[in-house]
């Protein structure tokens, strides 16, 4: 039996922000000279595709293909927070990023009979997501000579004021197909 | 590290958005070559990585063209 409208569309978009991230990382990682950041980056792009390729079996197994979206949460997340323009804004987004990932999947697993198949896939993606954060944060650390820790502070206050407003955005338009991840009880 | 002359990073702006060089001269407006926002992100980064220099938000608020962000790669390096 296919999935409910909305919990298809929720998987699908999961799937579409996790290729947007390889594409987004693959692109960097390819532009890097050898570095520890090249190697984590690198690591992290392959992470994001290998998570879009489990959204995309785990659909297929509950017998409902990924529907083909156009945007992705990030994109709006550029258009709030403005385009990173050096290495260490786009590993505070990125951090940012990571931890709004973390927190929606958690989110997710804590929806009332969340199926078996979904939970599999989160707590597989959760693993990486954890290891993001810390290579993420450890970078970020590692820059505080280069530019400076209150400039990595500000900016890392500047990107989380941006995903609060485009998370608050983002369950504004898609309010009713994410409701089933806000109620407490989930009809199957 | 020497500051690189406008001619060498011209030449790695034409290589990393993979147009001629004969397209990318100083008074070209960087949105002509390349309008969508990741490769401009690529580019920053890939250029900021080659000559070791950082940019910031106010420092590419100011770039137009091509001579503009030659310019400012020379000034930082």
């Amino acid at each position: 039996m296919p999935l409910p409208d909305d919990e298809h569309w929720v998987l699908s978009y999961y799937r579409q922000s996790e290729i947007n991230g390889a594409l987004f990382f693959g692109r960097l990682a390819r532009a890097l000279k050898p570095s520890h950041i090249q190697h984590d980056l690198t690591k992290h792009f392959a992470d994001e595709a290998q998570h879009a390729w489990y959204w995309t079996d785990c659909l297929e197994r509950l017998g409902s293909p990924a529907i083909k979206l156009s945007d992705a949460y990030q994109d709006q997340y550029l258009e709030a927070a403005g385009l990173p323009v050096n290495m260490m804004e786009i590993l505070a987004i990125t951090l940012v990023f990571e931890r709004r990932v973390i927190n929606q999947y958690a989110r997710h697993l804590a929806v009332p009979a969340v199926r078996g198949e979904v939970k599999d896939t989160i707590d597989r993606i959760m693993a990486d997501e954890r290891w993001h954060v810390q290579w993420v944060r450890d970078a970020l650390t590692g820059m505080e000579d280069r530019y400076g820790k209150d400039t990595i502070a500000e900016t890392l206050r500047r990107f989380k004021e941006a995903d609060r407003e485009v998370y608050a955005q983002t369950l504004a338009e898609h309010e009713e197909r994410l409701g089933f991840l806000f109620r407490p009880e989930h009809e199957e | 590290m020497s500051a690189p002359t406008t001619e060498e990073v011209i030449a790695r702006i034409a290589e990393v958005l993979g147009v001629p060089e004969s397209r990318v001269r100083p008074e070209v407006a960087l949105a002509d070559l390349v309008a969508e926002s990741y490769p401009l992100v690529e580019m920053a980064i890939e250029l900021q990585d080659d000559f070791d220099v950082i940019f910031t938000q106010a420092d590419l608020s100011a770039v137009s063209t091509v001579g503009d962000l030659a310019e400012l790669v020379r000034s930082r390096a």
